[in-house]
């Protein structure tokens, strides 16, 4: 009930009991009330007239450091005596430092600041208003309007440094770059012999071949390194992902994406994303700075989601991807995920599969039992038997055990072995 | 500041309403007055702020009950300001609580209870003198009808504001 309604309520009460009872003690009774409700209305603000404008220390952070927001609101309308101001924060964004609530009183034109520190996980949030409540002296009216303050903020997942990531589709691009082109020409790794011809510098004549015939001479030919085409899937899908107490690989999974986003696209290549959740989100293949910055902003709102429609990877939309490029698949896997695969390679697509350990990762915040121990066995035979019916299909699989580093095991298992390594064919 | 205020206004409102009571020769009431007061601090304490509301409506509802009964007029205006005045200072101190610590929350309790004190003291003052006017040649009829002019032009005044 509002304040004037009870006031309101009583004094009338008293009134008519004064009536009724002809005695002139019920009107002094109700007198107090009468002036206490007088004063309210009497002061009351007659026009609210606020603007806010919203600052934040950076727009672009990583997840759990400390943003400064700093909000400025003006009065440009009457005394306002009691304004409660409560910045209206996203969901999953925290106030760390500070408040965003502030009781205060605001004169005619002038401004207030405030200022809090909020932290928060990967995502993509939009600061929209502040909410303000103005309340006359004594609360007698109350109004709450809303200022708004726009801003927004975008908590990228964290980038790991990948030294190099080794791969090899069928067809590449037509500039230079590092990814061994299956064609000969300029380059540093040995790709075969054939004749010498005019141009050629001495130095790449092969003479022990040349030896072998008198009137012609033979040069070494190296293998072209150029840029590709890669397509990277991050898959949200939420029974992959999901697992009970609240427990989640995606955020594993989205790390990955990103840290192989950022090692393709150092080594200049054209890296196109697609999040499979509950619905597709395409960033279209590009190059550089420019393009990391956008898969980034994808990644940065990727959430697990579930749908009927892309449950399984039977409806992954292959069209997107360059024929013959490289795809890179992040994904827990599952036995169902084998014929899609199987059909993408028949298709001529290279493939990678880096795939979080689901098995291991659950192991790891289970009780320890035999029941447990003997469950994490079986289910872990099984895996690893669908992956190597995977890796029979020609595709290469990285499976992740997340207690590890993404770029040890990245060094250990897709970095080029060194020249030396590779010139005793190791 | 505030809470102190409020807690000597409620005393105030449940303490004159007992004495009230007690003077009529009625201490079993007089003790539930004082055990309303109690209860209203208590309420406030464990922020059931809703009680105040309630603690009002009792404490106006006894002194209506007082006046009915011919108690003493006086401590029965007195309990209704200290009820309106309690009822008041709960609602401000839960208004308070939203503040952050670097508000000027000292300022605001310092220009609150001024302004609360200057409207009580005024309806007060209003109350003794018309306790204190009487004027005996006046109709019923008329009395009424002053009244209900009052009343009218209340409403009229308070809508007028609220517009304005």
């Amino acid at each position: 009930m509002s304040k004037s309604l009870l006031l309101g309520f009583i004094t009338y009460s008293l009134l008519l009991a004064g009536i009724a009872s002809v005695r002139g003690e019920f009107i002094a009774l109700a007198l107090p009330f009468v002036v206490y409700l007088l004063a309210g209305f009497l002061f009351a603000p007659d026009k609210i007239q606020l603007e806010a404008t919203r600052h934040l220390s950076t727009e672009r952070t990583s997840p759990n450091s400390e943003i400064d927001v700093t909000v400025t609101v003006t009065n440009r309308g009457s005394h306002l005596e009691e304004v409660l101001l409560d910045d209206v924060l996203p969901a999953d964004l925290k106030v760390r430092v500070g408040q965003s609530r502030h009781l205060i009183r605001l004169p005619k034109d002038s401004t207030y600041t405030f200022s809090y520190k909020v932290t928060g996980p990967r995502g993509g949030y939009g600061f929209e208003m502040v909410k303000a409540q103005i309340n006359d002296h004594l609360r007698m009216t109350s109004r709450e309007v809303q200022i708004e303050a726009k801003g927004q903020l975008f908590i990228f997942p964290p980038v790991m440094r990948l030294r190099h990531v080794a791969i090899r589709p069928r067809r590449t691009r037509v500039y230079a770059g590092s990814i061994p082109a299956r064609v000969g020409g300029s380059g540093t790794e040995f790709f075969g012999v054939r004749e010498y011809h005019l141009g050629d510098p001495p130095r790449a004549i092969n003479w022990r071949a040349s030896a072998h015939e008198e009137d012609v001479l033979y040069a070494n030919e190296f293998q072209q390194e150029r840029v590709a085409d890669v397509g990277i899937i991050l898959d949200g899908r939420l029974r992959m992902n999901e697992f009970s107490h609240g427990h989640s690989l995606f955020e594993y999974s989205v790390q990955a994406a990103a840290a192989l986003t950022d090692a393709l696209l150092t080594q200049g290549n054209r890296v196109g994303m697609l999040v499979y959740a509950a619905f597709l989100r395409w960033t279209v293949p590009g190059y550089g700075k420019i393009q990391r910055e956008k898969i980034l902003y994808s990644l940065a709102h990727a959430k697990p989601g579930g749908s009927e429609v892309f449950s399984d990877l039977e409806h992954l939309p292959t069209r997107l991807f360059p024929p013959e490029s490289q795809i890179i698949l992040v994904s827990p896997l599952q036995e169902d995920d084998l014929m899609p695969l199987v059909q993408l390679r028949a298709q001529g697509y290279q493939i990678l599969v880096i795939s979080p350990n689901p098995v291991k990762f659950e192991l790891s915040y289970l009780a320890k039992n035999r029941n447990v121990d003997l469950a994490g066995r079986v289910i872990q035979m099984e895996r690893t038997l669908m992956m190597q019916r995977v890796q029979r299909a020609g595709i290469q699989v990285l499976d992740w055990d997340v207690s590890e580093p993404f770029d040890l095991v990245v060094k250990r298992r897709l970095s080029r072995p060194p020249a030396w390594l590779r010139a005793v064919g190791r | 500041m505030t809470i102190v205020a409020m807690i000597l206004s409620i005393i105030l409102g449940t303490g004159s309403l007992a004495y009230g009571y007690s003077q009529a020769g009625m201490p079993d009431p007089a003790r539930w007055c004082a055990l309303l007061g109690i209860v209203w601090i208590l309420a406030h304490w464990r922020k059931y702020y809703w009680f105040s509301g309630l603690g009002l409506l009792l404490t106006l509802a006894a002194a209506a009950y007082g006046v009915w009964h011919s108690f003493t007029t006086i401590w029965m205006l007195l309990s209704a300001l200290g009820g309106l005045l309690g009822w008041d200072l709960s609602d401000f101190a839960m208004r308070l609580s939203y503040a952050s610590p670097t508000d000027d929350i000292r300022g605001m309790e310092r220009r609150h209870l001024e302004r609360a004190g200057i409207v009580a003291a005024l309806g007060f003052g209003l109350a003794l003198l018309s306790l204190a006017i009487h004027i005996n040649r006046l109709a019923f009829e008329v009395a009424v009808g002053l009244v209900l002019l009052a009343a009218l032009g209340l409403t009229r005044l308070v809508i007028g504001l609220r517009k304005y």
